[in-house]
């Protein structure tokens, strides 16, 4: 059950963020829901668990987009990593953490994603508005972060997601 | 130092990085199509993604039943005051194109016009789910006829390409995307040899190759050249807002503003086929 739950959601997050969400975008800026559902993961599951299921949930986002297969999945499972690795020196109980952690992973995943898309020759004609489309998205995704965290803590400590951390 | 290399953890992570720069490198959009599995997934997604369109369509409709009669009538008498004006416009028009085909028999120039094309109606119901690609999908796929590459219009003017398809939806690389270029002519002074690229996330288009002795000025409107065999001739693409000059001095870019607004697109053809004039003309008769 706990493995189809982590199925399912990344699954609604491309489904709204390609629906819903991109019909209500904060200055042209779309979250990444995906990314936010992600760092929490790796926030409470530690590095290992979280790089895997961040590239999982990455390439499924890669699979749907169809173009440059493994993008997407390097940069959530390199990203996930980085923000599990923090798992052992924070208070996961602090909702500020979650928040910060999401902020953090925003910034790491788009330096990624930039990075291998300029070794594709993708980003040729690169402008300065992928900044500032950075900032709003740090924004939506922080403001998703709150009850998305929130949910993950306390489904992984009472609920169905069953904590299995690796302190 | 070298412990990290008895590490099986490293080299399973190591094994997976390699793999996906392999794979990253071989799915690039210039494949010529898709996997089963994505193509699955898409297909998985499009009945939901068609749904949430429909009741989206079907709220917009809703504040319709709450409007003022008093206006609603005055808007349809405006908007019929509108449609006598362009049935007035439509006869010129069409005494124009009697006229513009006579001649063009008389010096036997044949082209493609928009009207030699098959177009296929579709739906937008979905948008790229992140901030680096600019897509749409459509609920049109192999089943209907759509096939990579085909070009996408709206009234307003050129949309983009079908980038992928699957068999009941299809990924459109609009022309704001950085991976499409377009041929491109001043529609007035008929200038050619640009070419309209998109930039990204700003939405605005920017043409190039523009030699430094052209006549182009802001407000001039942009069309396809119809140089390429995906892009008609003579499609909106947008207008002129900026020009700047190279550093090499022997070009000139100009910024575009596009013809279509990406945000508010429901609706999108799909040329599908193209019909030589001969033929074209043939069906008319």
């Amino acid at each position: 059950m706990r493995y189809l739950v982590l199925l399912f959601l990344p699954f609604t997050a491309i489904f709204l963020q390609s629906t819903l969400f991109s019909f209500y975008t904060i200055n042209g800026a779309l979250p990444d829901i995906v990314l936010v559902t992600v760092a929490c993961y790796a926030i409470l599951n530690g590095a290992r668990k979280g790089a895997a299921y961040g590239f999982l949930c990455g390439l499924l986002e890669d699979l749907y987009l169809g173009r440059f297969i493994g993008i997407n999945a390097l940069a959530k499972g390199l990203t996930a990593y980085i923000i599990g690795s923090l798992q052992g020196n924070v208070f996961r109980e602090n909702i500020l953490v979650g928040v910060l952690g999401v902020v953090i992973a925003t910034l790491i995943n788009s330096g990624f994603l930039f990075v291998l898309n300029l070794l594709n020759m993708e980003l040729f004609h690169f402008d300065t508005i992928i900044f500032h489309a950075l900032l709003y998205q740090n924004i939506y995704n922080v403001l998703i972060a709150v009850p998305v965290y929130v949910w993950f803590y306390h489904s992984s400590r009472h609920g169905i997601l069953g904590l299995t951390g690796e302190r | 130092m070298f412990r990290i290399f008895k590490n099986k953890c490293f080299w399973l992570f190591f094994a997976i990085f390699i793999f996906s720069l392999i794979m990253i490198n071989f799915t690039s959009s210039a494949r010529e199509d898709i996997t089963i599995v994505e193509k699955l997934i898409r297909d998985l997604y499009t009945p939901l993604q068609s749904g949430v369109s429909e009741f989206r369509d079907n709220c917009a409709a809703l504040p319709v039943l709450f409007s003022d009669k008093k206006l609603l009538s005055t808007q349809i008498g405006e908007l019929k005051k509108e449609i006598e004006q362009l049935s007035l416009e439509n006869q010129v028009l069409r005494e124009y194109e009697a006229e513009a085909k006579r001649l063009k028999e008389l010096v036997e120039f044949k082209d493609a016009t928009l009207e030699s094309y098959d177009l296929l109606a579709a739906s937008v119901i979905a948008r790229s789910p992140n901030n680096w690609n600019k897509t749409l999908v459509i609920n049109r796929g192999s089943k209907n006829g759509v096939e990579k590459d085909m070009a996408v219009i709206s009234p307003d003017g050129l949309v983009g390409r079908v980038g992928s398809v699957s068999k009941n939806s299809a990924h459109i690389s609009l022309i704001s995307d950085r991976e499409l270029a377009v041929g491109a002519v001043l529609q007035e002074s008929r200038e050619t040899g640009g070419i309209v690229e998109g930039i990204g996330n700003s939405g605005l288009l920017r043409m190039i190759n523009i030699p430094y002795y052209s006549s182009i000025k802001k407000g001039d409107r942009v069309v396809t050249s119809g140089l390429s065999l995906t892009y008609p001739s003579g499609i909106d693409i947008g207008f002129v807002e900026e020009i700047l000059k190279e550093p090499n001095g022997l070009l000139l870019s100009a910024t575009v503003k596009p013809a279509v607004d990406f945000n508010k697109l429901e609706e999108v053809l799909v040329i599908t086929g193209y019909r030589p004039q001969l033929e074209n003309d043939k069906a008319e008769e």
